[in-house]
């Protein structure tokens, strides 16, 4: 079996409000899947669906080989979950708590889970009262990171830590990946994305607006040109979002008009030239901004 | 230092906007329509000074509802329900206060309040305010209904100062509570440790004939006002003083202390646990604080409503009062006084029992709203697992709580497997509120807490209170209630499986309806 985790047509509403409204989303088995969109575009709630604690109105959820709804026990068996906000048990102690969970998973490696605590620099002796929210978030990636589970599904897991235990993190989710795990990270955070996901699946409404590579999602927006010229300013009909100021020009042209632009750009002669690749960020602006245009 | 109190309070007001009118409104009604029931029985001076007498002489009942002091229509009707109003009130003000205390601090919003343009004692004086607002607000509504019925006005207002009296010292005992410990769950059980023993305190002045103890319990100090007796407004003096030194203590711990702490410093715990390894024992980690506070609590309250027993003087049968007492209350010509006391002793230890499944049961509620359900069902653990679990140590807990009070109090009573049989007939019919509890729980998730409340009040006020000052029969009580049901093998009554066996038939089959629908709902 080669895919985790099938979503098709997925819809969810609730009385008259559609938090989905057709979100598809597929992850092959052994990759670390990005699920991206802006607050309220519906990840929480498919990952709810997907645990099977929501019901979908309509639509396949195929988890693991399984339904996430009827099989939820089941499936869980083999899956680990990671909240966005993680709340814990005011009384119990962390280490008590990843006990418990892992526990409940099926058991836990004693080893793994000792150098989990040390690599993120928790302490298990404290109440879940007292600890931040980032701590919080350790206490559930511990247990996740130490069960032995073929499926982690996280949730905007790194919300709370600071940089240092970002980079841990990222850390761990690489070993996963190499032991042939599968991942499901939820995230807003796009250097995690960048630097940890196979792919990544950008949903905004409800729906899956783009899916795929990172270099495949690349190719579908704009190159940002900035050149100061020999003569004035030619007239750029593919440009977009054209800065002028005096013989300096900013725009973005698409990969096809590329070649013409810097064509008739090196006409009237080029000084300098910096070309920039789209980066991510202006990949999920344009997502998430044109989300605005489409209420 | 306060800056902002206004406007925390218009969001207090916001917030309890519709459960103090209703709780409000409930007392007035206890004190009021019990008073027009009254005036209708017995239309005659002649027939409520009959009335007076027979209830004066008869300890079991002064017991519970203290001593008669004004043989007329208001002053029965004071007799009667200014009690339960003392009681039930003094719970409100511990519930709200530290609702808005220690329980906005453990949700963090407190931080969110706290950042802004907040003095440090804003919020425990915006809380304060509308907490001691909403007593004298009770009081004076209970008086006022008291006028408008027409009764005397220096006895309805002494009367209303009674019951704020009462309001006031437990808000204070609550604020401070909420100062003193770590969560507001742990607040309240402190708050209500000392109401209870206030309410034993004085359960035991008029129980015993010792009726100097009144002095030494907040309820007895309301009960000494005697409203349309002769108004003793001096014995509001102490309520007034602790009520302000509680306060005023409860402020000084605020300013010394940090947002979130209590007085007592946490402790690290262990880093790991082996015992933790089923939904159960978790369930256990989180029920067994509840299950001892209730078991002492119980514990003692047997120990001393079973050292009154002795004391309980036999009556004369004769007037129409105490037959109908009788006809409740015992089952057999042969049944003394003492016997129908711990009838009723046993009975009331079941009705205030039922609210431990309902508080249990509520946990689930608790755990699915602030996401811990979820981190717990993403594991292999079925809702089915979950539930039950709670459900099992809601059931166990209260069988266990009836069984430690049937102990002590037959021990005390001198006689320990009779009464012990006694209290625990009463399990069946506690179960019952379990599968209330779990029904809300699966099928109207959302209303769960009002409806288990609701529940307790309604089998506790149904029967007495509710039901007589509506004109209905005590007897169709029976068919709503399963308390009156109960065999009363303590005061004549041989033992009969039939009416338990209903009852746990409609336990299981409200737990199991409840339980199916939970496993269909979505998940908050």
């Amino acid at each position: 079996m080669n895919t985790a985790i099938s979503v098709q047509a997925l819809h969810k509403s609730f009385g008259r409000a559609h938090a989905l409204d057709g979100l598809d989303l597929t992850v092959r088995t052994g990759e670390v899947h990005g699920f991206l969109g802006p607050n309220g575009a519906g990840k929480s709630t498919t990952i709810r669906i997907l645990l099977g604690l929501m019901r979908a109105t309509s639509g396949r959820v195929t988890l693991l080989g399984g339904d996430p709804w009827r099989q939820a026990t089941e499936l869980h068996r083999r899956l680990a979950y990671v909240p966005g906000d993680v709340n814990l048990w005011p009384a119990l102690t962390g280490g008590e708590v990843i006990d418990l969970l892992g526990r409940l998973r099926g058991g836990l490696d004693a080893s793994r889970r000792e150098e989990l605590l040390e690599r993120f620099e928790l302490d298990p002796r404290k109440k879940a009262k007292t600890y931040s929210k980032g701590n919080r978030q350790k206490v559930a990636l511990v247990a996740a990171f130490a069960s032995d589970a073929e499926l982690l599904i996280l949730d905007e897991p790194t919300s709370g830590l600071d940089p240092l235990m970002e980079s841990v993190f990222q850390q761990c989710v690489v070993e996963e990946k190499q032991r042939g795990r599968t991942v499901l990270l939820s995230s807003h955070i796009l250097s995690e994305v960048e630097s940890l996901c196979d792919r990544v699946s950008i949903i905004r409404a409800g729906r899956t607006v783009e899916s795929g590579t990172l270099a495949e999602l690349r190719h579908l927006t704009m190159t940002r040109i900035t050149a100061e010229l020999a003569g004035p300013v030619p007239e750029l009909p593919w440009a977009g979002g054209l800065v002028t100021e005096g013989r300096r020009v900013t725009f973005q042209v698409a990969d096809h008009d590329l070649d013409k632009a810097v064509r008739r750009l090196s006409e009237t002669g080029i000084v300098a030239l910096t070309s920039q690749p789209p980066s991510l960020e202006d990949l999920f602006m344009r997502h998430y901004e044109s989300e605005k245009s489409a209420r | 230092m306060t800056t902002g109190t206004w406007r925390l309070t218009t969001l207090v007001i916001r917030r309890e906007r519709l459960i103090a009118p209703f709780w409000m409104a409930l007392l007035a009604v206890l004190a009021a329509g019990q008073a027009g029931r009254y005036a209708q029985s017995f239309p005659t001076a002649r027939s409520i000074a009959d009335f007076a007498r027979e209830m004066a002489a008869n300890r079991a009942l002064t017991a519970f509802a203290g001593e008669v002091h004004s043989p007329t229509v208001a002053g029965m009707a004071v007799w009667k329900n200014a009690d339960a109003i003392y009681t039930v009130l003094a719970l409100i003000a511990i519930l709200t206060i530290v609702r808005h205390t220690r329980g906005e601090e453990e949700s963090g919003r407190a931080e969110l309040v706290g950042a802004g343009v907040i003095g440090r004692f804003a919020p425990l004086t915006a809380a304060l305010v509308f907490t001691a607002g909403a007593m004298v607000a009770t009081g004076l509504i209970c008086a006022l209904a008291m006028i408008s019925t027409g009764f005397d006005v220096t006895g309805s207002l002494s009367f209303g100062a009674a019951i704020t009296a009462a309001g006031l010292v437990f808000t204070g005992v609550g604020a401070l509570a909420a100062q003193l410990t770590e969560g507001a769950r742990a607040a309240i059980g402190l708050a209500a440790l000392v109401l209870g023993v206030s309410y034993l305190v004085r359960f035991t002045a008029d129980g015993s004939g010792l009726t100097w103890l009144k002095w030494l319990s907040p309820q007895g100090w309301s009960h000494l006002v005697r409203p349309y007796g002769d108004d003793n407004w001096a014995a509001l003096l102490p309520a007034l003083a602790l009520a302000a030194l509680t306060a005023a203590l409860a402020y000084l711990l605020a300013g010394r202390r940090d947002l979130g702490h209590g007085l007592i410093p946490q402790r690290p715990g262990p880093a790991g646990s082996a015992r933790l390894r089923s939904p159960l024992s978790l369930a256990w980690r989180l029920h067994r604080g509840l299950l001892a506070g209730w078991s002492v609590g119980y514990a003692v309250a047997g120990l001393v409503l079973g050292a009154l027993a002795r004391s309980i003087p036999e009556v004369s049968r004769q007037g129409a009062s105490v037959q109908e007492f009788l006809r409740r209350y015992t089952a057999s010509p042969e049944a003394s006084m003492t016997d129908a006391y711990l009838w009723l002793i046993a009975l009331s230890l079941g009705y205030v029992a039922a609210l431990y499944p309902l508080l249990a049961l509520l946990r689930l509620r608790k755990e699915e709203l602030e996401g811990r359900a979820e981190l717990l069902l993403a594991t292999p653990v079925s809702r089915l697992r979950w539930a039950g679990g709670h459900l099992f140590l809601a059931l166990a807990g209260s069988a266990l709580i009836l069984a430690v009070a049937g102990l002590t109090l037959g021990l005390a009573a001198g006689d320990p497997l009779g009464v012990l049989g006694g209290t625990l007939v009463q399990i069946p019919a506690v179960w019952v509120l379990a599968g209330v509890g779990v029904l809300a729980f699966g099928l109207l998730p959302r209303a769960a807490a009002g409806i288990s409340w609701a529940a307790f009040l309604f089998v506790n006020l149904f029967g007495e209170v509710l039901g007589p000052i509506m004109g209905i029969d005590y007897w169709i009580a029976k068919y709503v209630v399963p308390f009156p049901n109960l065999p009363m093998v303590l005061s004549g009554e041989e033992f009969g499986a039939g009416p338990l066996l209903v009852m746990t038939v409609i336990t299981i089959a409200c737990s199991g309806a409840g339980l199916t629908a939970l496993k269909r709902r979505a998940l908050a």
